[in-house]
């Protein structure tokens, strides 16, 4: 990693790690009898642990100019590994979550494990340690690929990896020690909030370089959905997270705003970030490895353009149908309400895009799990913005806001699209990366895929019931109109589907173990002969497709 | 600024907006002298291309 | 590469579809969120409104910390069942002063935006420290580690001042007396009780929630806030608490 740097990007390094160690410090100081403290130790271990391992590194030899004609994918190597680390660790936590609503005591009595704590841990882990991670190693990949330039330096996208996962650990523990902003999915508090600003400006710079040095004439579509997860996050993510710290020695904050105006900020917020994080992002992704792991163009390119500025453009007003029959004004309930039903014209056109990219190539699809992974992924995208649509309509969100229905359906977008479209372009681009063949077992692929789907099914389908239950007992009269049920009546109502949840989740998480097992053998294999990793990718030239002529 | 007036601004100006945006997205979509761009964009990551360009 | 060059390209393609994107997808939020900001004008007024005390605030503060706000939700929405379930609907004044919301999405446990004065303090130390021996269905979890914890509240001037800054009408006295105030309030025998009341009005609750005597323990605190939720004003019972659409 560092023996890659230049003289001059180790000392920069150096100068960064330095001043992360120094704000390390600073914040101990400040904070030494608050969370704020124990945060600042974390920081200065992760200077210094950075300050040593470039020292050690110094004197090595530079690279070579010869670096310049390859792309620079050790970055993306590092983030599929952080990615899958991540996915056990919130997969995890969330199995384990969902265990506690069925044996409310396994907190062990201690405050960090309970409820309340490690929820966001899990959410925070799988949206940001996996979705994020598996986000920023693959938007490098693709962005080098598509624009057949390398990325502009060596230390740059280093920074942004290594300072997204030093965000996400202080999140993650974090919420451990009771540190949250309580808006749910942007819990950090100011400091790493800042940081990831800071972060994410030099993740937005880095395709702002590479793009400008491109040598393709035209953008190709996945930077499209790249990009806008960068831009709208930063804009998201600074305007929800206004705040006013308490001191400079507190982790606790106080947000700019208040009532109505939070929660219908707060629900922007939300929102968009399942659709510029969860799903634009990842829409870039499909949008690539689609088509190459199927050897055909996409279907309609036209197509994907119009659905993408359809989604940029109405997602974001469709956070207020999270506030139906609030006492958010009603006219804002409704325009939320419109633009989530007319939500469904671009997210089916990609979700049928992308299905219909595969048709010719169905064998494919049932031989290779991993291109199968990216099939079912697009179904399901098509099923949760479906279900997400309707859940928007008034009449059936009295019915099934507050309840698991909700906590089903992200996960109907969270498993089935969000986790499998990753997991496909992983076990895509783990060869290629890696320079292999292939997996190191195609088995293991299938019992991946085989455990995900089930595990989902098992999922989704436990929660429509609970949801459907518990909202139906929430507001059955008696014949002499009284309620009938006390809410208790519905907590004791739900433990059969919330058993059937967990056990949901421990399938998607053996999955994902298997998983990981899976991409650990195929980097340990020995290397291939070096006229096999000639190739980029190992995937022969489709017939019919001509190809690319330089200079176009 | 009245209560009013930007309930009614954000009412009226959402609609043409978004009436505005549809047409010229579409528009560039199926403009003709795209189609070549666009087709050659699909067909791009098809090709085999292992290094950057110099 | 040639500097015009460059910035040629890069003001021509790359640039002008950044600025795409973002004036695309900024405008539905601020159409939104912006009118909001005038809201004052139509929304309820509540001139008894007060502010919640410093013993509150830091109870507020411990029911952030928990995460109560993933399986509560402090919002009772527009329809017949809830109001008859819960109380009259949550108006927007309500919260006004709450930085942030927490009106939650999730009920995996009861609303709790009426709570105040619903159960006995009693009730609510048994209930934290154990659910499942006051209703065996629960499935909250224990909090029986906040009955053992002193509240800290050294520093609530701070926060009282971080909450003026955002807008809440925090005086210089509150202020100055934010602690001696937090202390009080779960003190009553004690000459700091008297200026809760001064400062907050006659109806503060002033006691020991957790029936202990001695520095309030982070339980006091909690229960405090519970026991004031939905109490900070009576709007909500004046308009006809009529339920639907
Ligand atoms: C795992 C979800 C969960 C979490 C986290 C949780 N609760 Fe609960 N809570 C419940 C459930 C379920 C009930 C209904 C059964 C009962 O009364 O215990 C409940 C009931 C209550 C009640 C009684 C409501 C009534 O009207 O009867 C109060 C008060 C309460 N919780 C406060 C809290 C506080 C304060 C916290 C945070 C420290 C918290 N809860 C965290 C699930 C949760």
């Amino acid at each position: 990693m560092i023996a890659q740097l230049t003289k001059s990007e180790r000392q920069l390094a150096l100068v960064i790690l330095l001043a992360i160690t120094i704000c390390g410090l600073a914040m101990g100081i400040a904070g030494r009898d608050d969370p704020l403290g124990v945060h600042g130790a974390i920081v200065i271990l992760a200077g210094l642990a950075g300050i040593f391992g470039v020292i050690y590194a110094y004197y090595e030899p530079e690279p070579s100019e010869a670096r310049l004609a390859l792309y620079y994918d050790d970055p993306s190597k590092v983030g599929i590994i952080l990615a899958m680390g991540w996915v056990l660790i919130g997969l995890f936590i969330g199995d384990w979550v969902a265990w506690q609503l069925v044996f409310p005591n396994l907190t062990f009595d201690a405050g960090w494990s309970s409820f309340g704590r490690i929820r966001p841990a899990h959410t925070s882990a799988v949206i940001f340690g996996f979705g994020g991670n598996a986000l920023i190693a693959t938007s490098f990949y693709v962005l080098q690929r598509t624009s057949r330039a390398r990325l502009p330096d060596q230390l740059s996208p280093w920074f942004v990896l290594l300072g997204y996962n030093l965000f996400c650990i202080i999140a993650a523990t974090g919420y451990l020690m009771g540190v949250t902003q309580s808006k749910e999915y942007a819990e950090p508090e100011w400091y790493a909030d800042i940081w990831l600003v800071v972060v994410w400006v030099a993740y937005f710079i880095i395709y702002l370089r590479t793009l400008v040095r491109r040598k393709e004439p035209h953008i190709y579509v996945s930077n499209w959905y790249y990009m806008a997860f960068i831009l709208v996050v930063a804009i998201l993510h600074i305007v929800n997270n206004l705040a006013v710290p308490v001191s400079w020695g507190h982790a606790k904050s106080y947000s700019a705003f208040s009532g109505v105006q939070d929660a219908m900020t707060q629900w922007w917020y939300g929102h968009n970030a399942v659709a510029f994080f969860l799903t634009s992002g990842f829409l870039g992704m499909m949008y690539y490895y689609m088509p190459i792991r199927a050897g055909r163009p996409i279907f309609s390119y036209r197509l994907s353009i119009i659905s993408f500025w359809g989604i940029t453009f109405m997602y974001m007003w469709a956070g207020s149908h999270h506030l139906h029959y609030t006492a958010l004004p009603q006219w804002v309930q409704t325009l939320g309400m419109t633009f989530s039903i007319m939500l469904l014209v671009p997210s089916w056109a990609s979700a049928g895009n992308a299905l219909l990219t595969l048709n010719g190539a169905w064998h494919k699809v049932r031989d290779d799990a991993t291109l199968r992974f990216m099939m079912v992924a697009a179904v399901f995208y098509g099923l949760s913005t479906f279900e997400g649509s309707f859940m928007a309509i008034r009449s059936v969100n009295s019915l099934s806001h507050y309840t698991d229905w909700t906590v089903g359906h992200v996960h109907a977008g969270a498993l089935g699209w969000v986790a499998m479209i990753t997991f496909g372009s992983i076990y895509a681009s783990v060869p290629w990366l890696w320079k292999r063949e292939r997996m190191y077992s195609d088995r293991l692929v299938e019992w991946h895929f085989w455990l995900a789907l089930s595990g989902t099914l098992v999922y989704v389908f436990a929660m429509w019931n609970s949801g459907i239950i518990q909202g139906l007992m929430w507001r059955t009269y008696t014949e002499s109109g009284t309620l009938a049920y006390s809410f208790v009546d519905s907590v004791a109502a739900m433990r059969p589907y919330y058993i059937a949840r967990a056990i949901g989740g421990l399938m998607f998480l053996s999955g994902a173990v298997i998983g990981c097992v899976n991409i650990w053998m195929t980097i340990r294999a020995a290397h291939q002969p070096a006229d096999e990793r000639l190739a980029d990718r190992p995937v022969p030239r489709p017939a019919g497709v001509p190809a690319f002529q330089p200079g176009e | 600024m009245e209560n009013d007036l930007t309930v009614w601004l954000s009412k009226s100006f959402g609609l043409f907006y978004l009436i505005a945006m549809s047409i010229g997205i579409v528009a560039y979509a199926y403009w003709p002298s795209n189609k070549k761009q666009f087709d050659d964009a699909a067909q791009s990551i098809l090709g085999n291309e292992d290094r950057p360009w110099r | 590469m040639n500097i015009f060059r460059l910035h040629y390209r890069l003001e021509r393609k790359t640039i002008g579809f950044l600025l795409a994107i973002v004036g695309v997808a900024s405008i539905g939020g601020a159409v939104e969120i912006a009118p909001l900001f005038t809201i004052h004008q139509t929304v309820e007024d509540a001139p008894d409104m007060r502010v919640y005390t410093p013993l509150e605030i830091a109870g507020r503060n411990i029911y952030l910390r928990e995460g109560c706000y993933a399986c509560h939700s402090q919002m009772i929405r527009t329809l017949r069942d809830e109001v008859e379930r819960y109380g009259p609907y949550s108006l927007a004044v309500e919260s006004k002063y709450d930085h942030p919301m927490l009106w939650g999405s999730k009920r995996t446990g009861p609303d709790l935006a009426r709570m105040g004065n619903k159960y006995s303090d009693e009730w609510h130390v048994a209930h934290m420290t154990d659910p499942r021996a006051v209703v065996p269905a629960s499935v909250m979890p224990p909090y029986a580690y906040l009955g053992r914890a002193t509240a800290r509240i050294d520093d609530l001037g701070l926060h009282l001042k971080a909450l003026r800054t955002v807008g809440v009408p925090y005086t210089d006295e509150m202020i100055a007396n934010a602690t001696a105030d937090a202390y009080g309030q779960a003190a009553p025998d004690t000459p700091f009780a008297e200026g809760v009341t001064k400062r907050y009005g006659e109806a503060t609750n002033v006691r020991s929630f957790d029936g202990k005597v001695g520095d309030p323990t982070e339980l006091d605190a909690l229960i405090a806030y519970l026991q004031i939720l939905g109490k900070l004003t009576d709007a909500a019972h004046r308009p006809v608490a009529a339920a639907g659409e």
